[in-house]
């Protein structure tokens, strides 16, 4: 096997061979002290990563090489012998060793994920390139497998179709025993999965949450709720209001409504709502209300419920899943106190809206302090923390916060013309 | 049973089918009382007289146009052509006028002939005597194309070849001539077209052709013993029909596929099959197919280096070795 | 040893009764047919219905009929790409030949031989063979076939005087001396090697019968466009073959009145040579003769018109006669009429 430079650091690219404490020929274990690096943040002593025969050291004391590159190479009994070089990328010289500038890439951290031990990781190989042969791909894709998850353990760590048969048969092992239920993934629940996972992944969340007291929405729709029901068919819920606050305090915190790109973030001059809506067993979509910011409270109410209604009939069209720029996920019907809720990127922000509880709370009276019965909501925002700080986030929620309890809703609720009264967002 | 060499399993397979038919007619150049200068026909002759085993003169053209003449109204010959390479010198009679007499005819002429000839390197006669052309004679529509590695298929489908109302072009190899087998008693009729599982492995897959069998099955051996890399050893023994059912069912146990080739590089008959592989079991493989062949150079006549140039034992284990992760 | 030539063994060019009135018929119906098909065969070219290539016999009749007349149906014959006279003069039907020119199901081969390998087993006709002097090692093996089998069949082996110089007319001339094989060679020497005179690239005067004694045989030259001359001859060397006397080498000099090929004019000959020639056409010459030797005109006249009127109807026919089906293409490489290489 190929003894590799180690990645020791997020942000290591290289590292010199300071010592070799084997020769030549000389056997080592698994574990044993073989030799000794040194590199910008760090000096370390370095295991053999198996136990064998030192067949050939391939980089001097004093050589400074790229992460990644072959050192050594250990002959295991038994094992083939794959030459040196011919997987890991061969020893450069010093002046190849500095990364040209601006490809700045740090070798990812996969060495230190495969268990840990620096040198049996896959130099070279980036995220999702492995060396994958037909039928290794062919079996991955049947049984729907993570070739992350799964051990290599052909030349320089490639999975062989030995390793994917070995790895269905834990899985199988694993299995639950035949009284349990198997219930496979509908087709919404996958795009979720893979959705969810590779935003969890990928992108930096920050919760912030809000305690907002609804009275003054409260007040709003129960004067009109009557009516609305009979005019509409459908009951007001808190749901539009949010929706019509946050659209009002976006159009001062731009930056929430805009699109990750990387090294910029797209600020977008429409806000198109998603609305998270739960289709029960089959799992969840966010359709998306266009241009939510021009639209009045009623207008908005009607929009949202019509697409929701839209969900739940399945008959969303694609133009209901594209360019949504925010994310309402409303569990409060359910009474939750706080839900951390998941970015849709290239979205920085999503805002979770829980259950509203009848509180107690010390409100300004005209004789000073008192305590009152209001009705108590937390509102949680997840925020990508590469677009924006907290501090952002924090001024956001509180305009947020204000809109809600001060605004005079009935006004606005009544207020049927287009165009609602939230400015564009600068 | 019996012990037998390949050569003395040729002359008993043609024995056999003489002695069964008399349609069964012998004709080469000094095949008669000399029993062919392999002795691969001892004993004909004396058996079954001048008149089924015939010598004739230096001249390919009209042995093996003889024979085609002879089979067309009646017979069915076996013509000697002594060396492989010499199928040169009368390839218009096998490519253009054997292999497409029945189809230009539209079914009206019928060819059940054998054309059999001493193949392949090994004993130091230079480039012009130690070819093995088995592929050329596979790349020509209307020729089937057997190669055996050991006696008894040498008997078994030799007897086969014969009673195959088709032209058969029937490779012996020269230096298989002294190897021994066991050859089962009795009539002895194999089938064309079949390949032959001769070692079951998990890792790796191995096809080879005539002298390079048993150089793959020691190179197998050494695998084991030396790489812990577990080899099937398949011996093809046709190259038209080809047996490409078996190929697949063992590339699909390992996913490594490797040919061991006597032919030069280009166009080996191991390329055909590594197309096949690559076009309809892609989706079995788990590393690419490799062949594992003589170099595409003529061949050199001295000992060191005709042992050296055509897959040793020692190159074919360090092959599947090197690339077998 | 002496050169036979006509004049010594097969007769002068004159009648000599030793060949029967039928016969004769016989010779002339053959000449006619070879004659109006192979020009039926040129204007259907000229009409673009015959594709490819085309190798007429037009003026070299007399040999194939000669020769046909005298065989035995479970005789061999072995031709050239020039073999529409000798395929036809065996008794093969006509819109069986014209149909393989204009590559029709009823073709001889339904279509996939073509005019270069016009065959029919049934009539002996082992097939016309385009490579030079291929079909002479492998008529001496139908030869030695029937030899071994201990028939008396013969195998007559036509070919043209280009055929002489290469390898395998020799190994076959050998081996047939050698074994002793009732194989007859026919070398119809037209005087031209496709466009090249053959006495430019030839080392002897006569290309066959100057080789003949390079194989222990007699050398035999003939007046190859007097069809009673050609039938001793076919006569006497069949006879001779049947004895177990073994081969014969025959020259036989003849001329072909048009090209090469259909693509050739031919106009690489000396000018007043096919004047002459013309003048010994094998048809008008035998005519001639057998109104000489009594046979009336109209009964000449019966077989022209009925002659023609074969051709007419073997022409519509095969005109009429679609292209074999697309699955003829895979079919008929092996004896069990598939072409499969592969399980």
């Amino acid at each position: 096997m190929d003894v590799v430079m180690p990645q020791l650091g997020e942000t290591v690219k290289e590292g010199t061979v300071t010592a070799w404490h084997k020769k030549v020929g000389e056997r080592v274990e698994q574990g044993e002290l073989l030799f000794e690096v040194s590199t910008d943040k760090v000096d370390t002593e370095i295991p053999a990563p198996a136990s064998g025969i030192v067949s050939a050291l391939l980089v001097p004391v004093g050589q400074t090489v790229r992460v990644g590159t072959a050192l050594a190479v250990i002959d295991e009994p038994g094992k083939p012998r794959v030459p040196a070089g011919a997987t890991a990328r061969p020893p450069a010289t010093e002046a190849e060793a500095k990364p040209p500038p601006g490809s700045g890439r740090a070798e990812p951290a996969q060495a230190q994920e495969s268990g840990g031990e620096p040198g049996t990781g896959r130099p070279g190989h980036r995220e999702g390139d492995s060396l994958l042969s037909p039928v290794v791909r062919k079996l991955i894709a049947e049984h729907h497998l993570d070739p992350a998850a799964i051990a290599g353990t052909g030349a320089a760590g490639r999975i062989t179709r030995g390793d994917v048969l070995a790895h269905l048969d834990k899985l199988k092992a694993a299995q639950p025993p035949a009284d349990r239920r198997r219930a496979p993934l509908s087709r919404i629940r996958k795009r979720t999965a893979e959705q969810m996972a590779h935003s969890w992944k990928h992108v930096p969340h920050v919760l912030q949450a809000v305690e907002v007291d609804f009275q003054a929405v409260e007040q709003a729709r129960a004067a009109r709720t009557a009516a609305w029901k009979a005019r509409e068919g459908w009951s007001l819920t808190y749901l539009p209001f949010i929706a019509h606050a946050v659209c009002a305090a976006l159009g001062d915190f731009p930056v929430l409504n805009g699109t990750f790109e990387g090294d910029s973030v797209l600020l977008n001059p429409r806000i198109n709502l998603c609305i998270a809506v739960d289709l029960g067993e089959e799992g969840l979509v966010a359709p998306v209300v266009k241009d939510a910011h021009r639209k009045s409270l009623a207008e908005l109410s009607r929009a949202i419920h019509a697409l929701i209604e839209k969900a739940r009939a399945r008959q969303l069209a694609p133009d209901d899943m594209t360019e949504g720029t925010y994310t309402l996920s409303n569990s409060g019907s359910f009474g939750t106190l706080l839900t951390a809720p998941i970015i849709n990127p290239p979205q920085v922000a999503i805002l979770s809206i829980d259950g509203v509880v009848r509180k107690p709370v010390a409100v300004e009276g005209p004789g000073g302090e008192t305590v009152a019965i209001r009705p108590i909501g937390v509102l949680a925002q997840s925020f990508d923390h590469r677009a924006l700080d907290g501090a952002y986030s924090a001024a956001f929620l509180r305009r947020l916060k204000l809109i809600l309890e001060k605004q005079d809703w009935s006004t606005v609720l009544d207020d049927a013309a287009a165009g609602g009264s939230a400015p564009p967002p600068a | 049973m019996a012990q037998l060499t390949y050569r003395e399993a040729v002359a008993a397979g043609i024995a056999q089918e003489m002695e069964r038919d008399e349609r069964v007619v012998f004709l080469g150049e000094d095949v008669a009382d000399a029993g062919g200068v392999f002795k691969a026909t001892v004993g004909l002759l004396e058996r079954f007289g001048p008149k089924r085993v015939r010598n004739t003169p230096i001249s390919e053209q009209a042995i093996v146009g003889a024979a085609m003449g002879a089979a067309m109204t009646g017979l069915r010959p076996i013509a000697e052509i002594m060396f492989s390479d010499f199928l040169a010198v009368c390839w218009d009679m096998i490519a253009n006028e054997i292999a497409k007499a029945r189809y230009m005819s539209a079914g009206q002429i019928a060819l059940p002939l054998v054309i059999r000839t001493a193949n392949g390197a090994g004993s130091r006669f230079g480039a012009q005597h130690s070819q093995s052309v088995e592929n050329w004679a596979m790349s020509v529509p209307g020729l089937k194309v057997v190669a055996p590695s050991t006696a008894a298929d040498a008997k078994g489908l030799l007897a086969a070849a014969v009673r195959d109302p088709d032209p058969v072009i029937f490779f012996e190899h020269k230096a298989l001539y002294a190897s021994k087998g066991e050859v089962p008693d009795g009539e002895l009729v194999d089938r064309l077209g079949t390949a032959k599982v001769l070692r079951e492995g998990s890792d790796v897959t191995l096809v080879a052709l005539a002298a390079m069998v048993p150089r793959a099955l020691e190179a197998a051996q050494r695998l084991e013993q030396e790489e812990r890399i577990s080899a099937t050893v398949i011996d093809l023994r046709s190259l038209v029909p080809l047996d490409t059912r078996t190929l697949q069912a063992e590339t699909a146990k390992t996913g490594r596929l490797y040919t061991v080739e006597e032919n030069p590089r280009l166009c080996g008959w191991g390329a055909e099959i590594a197309s096949i592989a690559a076009e309809e079991w892609f989706y079995e493989l788990d590393g690419p197919i490799i062949r594992i062949t003589t170099p595409h150079v003529p061949l050199p006549a001295a000992d060191a280096l005709e042992d050296n140039i055509l897959p040793t034992v020692q190159r074919i284990v360090e092959t599947v070795r090197r690339t077998a992760g | 040893m002496t050169t036979r030539t006509n004049a010594a063994t097969f007769g002068a060019a004159g009648p000599n009764d030793d060949i029967d009135r039928p016969t004769r018929l016989s010779l002339y119906r053959s000449l006619l047919e070879v004659r109006l098909l192979e020009k039926r065969a040129y204007d259907l070219f000229l009409q673009n219905l015959v594709k490819g290539t085309s190798h007429l016999s037009l003026g070299q009749e007399a040999v194939a009929s000669g020769f046909a007349v005298a065989m035995r149906p479970d005789d061999y014959t072995y031709c050239t790409y020039r073999g529409h006279a000798h395929t036809l003069a065996r008794g093969a039907p006509m819109v069986g030949v014209l149909g393989e020119l204009l590559g029709r199901k009823c073709g001889l081969m339904g279509g996939k031989g073509g005019s270069m390998h016009l065959t029919s087993v049934p009539h002996g006709a082992m097939g016309s063979y385009a490579i030079v002097g291929a079909h002479l090692p492998v008529a001496a093996g139908a030869a030695w076939s029937a030899q071994y089998r201990g028939t008396d069949q013969v195998a007559v082996c036509f070919f043209g005087d280009g055929t002489t110089n290469i390898g395998a007319f020799h190994e076959a001339l050998n081996l047939a001396a050698v074994w002793k094989l009732p194989v007859i060679f026919v070398c119809e020497n037209n005087l031209y090697m496709e466009y090249t005179p053959i006495r430019s690239v030839t080392a002897v005067e006569r290309p066959a019968a100057d080789r003949a004694q390079a194989y222990g045989l007699e050398p035999i030259e003939i007046d190859g466009n007097d069809a009673d001359v050609v039938y001793r001859a076919a006569r006497e060397s069949i006879a001779r073959a049947r004895a177990g006397h073994g081969p014969s080498l025959i020259e036989a000099k003849t001329y072909r009145t048009s090209g090469h090929s259909r693509a050739d004019p031919a106009k690489y000959r000396p000018p007043g040579e096919l004047d002459e020639w013309l003048e010994r056409d094998p048809i008008s010459l035998y005519r001639k003769r057998l109104l000489e030797l009594g046979f009336d005109e109209p009964s000449l006249r019966s077989i022209e018109s009925a002659v023609q009127r074969a051709v007419d109807e073997a022409t519509e026919a095969a005109k009429a006669s679609p292209p074999s089906p697309l699955e003829v293409i895979e079919r008929d490489v092996w004896v069990d009429g598939g072409s499969s290489w592969r399980n």
